[in-house]
């Protein structure tokens, strides 16, 4: 699954997963707001943002190919209404819309490549979001795999027990379908209430307490900086 | 159906990110309320539970197969307000994790699909779940599937994405499908929860004060709204948005026209302020209002 090559490839050594979680947010930030105010032809603009982009996976030593392939999930969505909109007369919109929208996703692959989830969560809930929310999305992401792994078995138990395709039996799959959901409704049910008493018993404080503490440190603020100054600057000049 | 980055005018996503972060607000405020600590595991494995039901298959009609999207089953079974906020993080996993969703866009798919989708979803179960459970539950999952894709859709439209109108008439026909199956599946589910476990699916408690009437009915108007500027013609659509502002300039005139060399002149810097106190004054107006029914409803 992707998840896990995300997972190795936030857990790299470089200048970028160095950078604090929190100067990569506000330089993502910085990226899509410049990005998405940029018109669809002006093109130095646009190579420009890409060129940064590209020296950014290489800086991170991310692997190019893999990376642009997986940010390739957005492309059909955007390639369709890319037609619709060149069929319907705007072709300038229909072009902005596949290749901003490429470029967005592989920004935010480098941040996601080059930072664990559970540090950017945290710098995401020291730039103010919600601590109740944060921790939702961290039990959210820890058992999401888990759960899905039960899900996949019973859908692999099911299929070898009543046959992979039976169009004549479609009443009984329906049934037999919502009566798997529900049956991992109740594990799931289950699983949470066990999970919350192994955390009373071992002193959950309301947050999750983490081996490191990262500060902001001059650098990070000066990354910060200094990707944002080039980026404004070069979409205004 | 969520929306990537730069497919939505600057305008409509920054609108629609300072609506969502107050209403986010508030629904951490009531559920904050409604529930202690020991819900958190329950609420966060619950929002797992929706990922994975993805991979349970549904077969309808000939070939084609759905699956639950989750978010009336889980206001059904948590409560409007958890439900929502475990919608919000799946959300943002799915715009982080999976590149599902953008992240400026975040906000539009927060607002479509975890305040308007839920409150949709739970209102009728609130409201006369009592009454006829079964009708309520499916109206609820109905309404919840119909209102995030019209939402959507009207908001590809207001930022100036030019869809024919068949093409449009066809995609909110496919809404309504799946907001059948949506229902269909949401039943089915419930009813078996129910003879596993009642306490599963808790009773409606009756809605105490007038707020969730207003906000169901303003979800509703609001999914509405989003169907029938979806369904009109584009050309009207655009006209209201260059009177309105909403759509960017480029949809309109001559692409290049716009971007001329001296693009840090005073009507730029005019725009760019009056649009950030256009933002400041919706965030203040929709905080404000969090503020005064989270401090009603507490008292």
């Amino acid at each position: 699954m992707h998840h896990v090559l995300m997972d190795q490839w936030s857990r790299g050594s470089s200048p970028l997963h160095a950078r604090d979680a929190r100067a990569k947010i506000l330089a993502l930030l910085v990226f899509l707001i410049v990005l998405a105010t940029t018109a669809p032809q002006a093109y130095s603009t646009l190579v420009i943002d890409a060129i940064v982009l590209a020296a950014a996976i290489l800086i991170a030593r991310l692997p190019l190919g893999n990376l642009l392939l997986r940010a390739a999930v957005v492309l059909p969505f955007s390639i369709l209404f890319g037609a619709i909109s060149w069929l319907m007369g705007d072709p300038v919109r229909g072009q902005g819309l596949v290749e901003k929208s490429y470029l967005s996703t592989v920004s935010v692959l480098i941040v996601v490549g080059t930072t664990p989830f559970a540090a950017l969560l945290q710098g995401m809930e020291s730039l103010g979001a919600p601590r109740l929310l944060i921790l939702l999305a961290q039990f959210v992401y820890r058992y999401l795999f888990v759960i899905s792994e039960q899900a996949q078995h019973m859908r692999i138990a099911a299929a070898s027990r009543q046959g992979a395709r039976n169009q004549r039996h479609r009443r009984s799959r329906l049934h037999a379908a919502s009566g798997a959901l529900a049956v991992l409704f109740a594990r799931s049910y289950q699983r949470a209430e066990g999970i919350h008493r192994a955390m009373l018993a071992r002193g959950f404080s309301g947050r999750f307490s983490t081996l490191e503490g990262r500060a902001f440190r001059l650098s990070d603020g000066l990354f910060t900086a200094a990707v944002a100054a080039f980026l404004i600057v070069v979409r205004v000049q | 159906m969520h929306i990537p980055d730069n497919f939505l005018s600057t305008p409509v996503w920054a609108a629609l990110d300072a609506v969502a972060v107050p209403a986010v607000g508030l629904m951490i405020k009531r559920a904050g309320r409604d529930t202690d600590e020991s819900r958190i595991p329950l609420l966060g494995v619950m929002g797992a539970f929706v990922f994975a039901a993805q991979m349970i298959n549904f077969p309808v009609g000939v070939g084609t197969s759905g699956h639950l999207v989750g978010g009336a089953l889980l206001a059904c079974t948590l409560g409007i307000a958890p439900a929502s906020l475990v919608m919000t993080a799946i959300i943002a996993i799915q715009a982080i994790v999976f590149q599902d969703g953008g992240i400026l866009a975040l906000g539009a798919n927060v607002f479509n699909m975890a305040i308007v989708g839920v409150l949709l979803g739970g209102w009728p179960y609130r409201t006369w779940g009592a009454a006829s459970k079964k009708r309520a539950i499916f109206l609820g999952a109905f309404l919840s599937v119909m209102a995030s894709g019209s939402l959507a859709l009207g908001e590809l439209t207001l930022s100036g994405i030019a869809m024919p109108r068949p093409l449009a008439l066809t995609s909110l026909g496919l809404f309504a499908i799946s907001a059948l199956i949506e229902g269909a599946i949401t039943i089915s589910v419930v009813q078996v929860l129910e003879r596993m476990n009642p306490r599963f699916v808790p009773a409606p408690e009756r809605p105490r004060g007038p707020a969730l009437a207003t906000f169901g009915a303003a979800a509703l108007l609001l999914g509405l709204a989003g169907f029938l500027i979806a369904s009109r013609l584009p050309d009207g659509i655009q006209n209201l948005g260059l009177q309105l502002g909403l759509a960017s300039k480029t949809a309109f005139h001559s692409p290049l026209a716009d971007y001329s060399a001296g693009s840090f002149d005073s009507l730029w810097l005019r725009r760019a302020t009056a649009g950030l106190a256009g933002l400041l004054l919706i965030y203040s107006v929709c905080a404000a209002t969090a503020r005064v029914i989270g401090r009603r409803r507490s008292a």
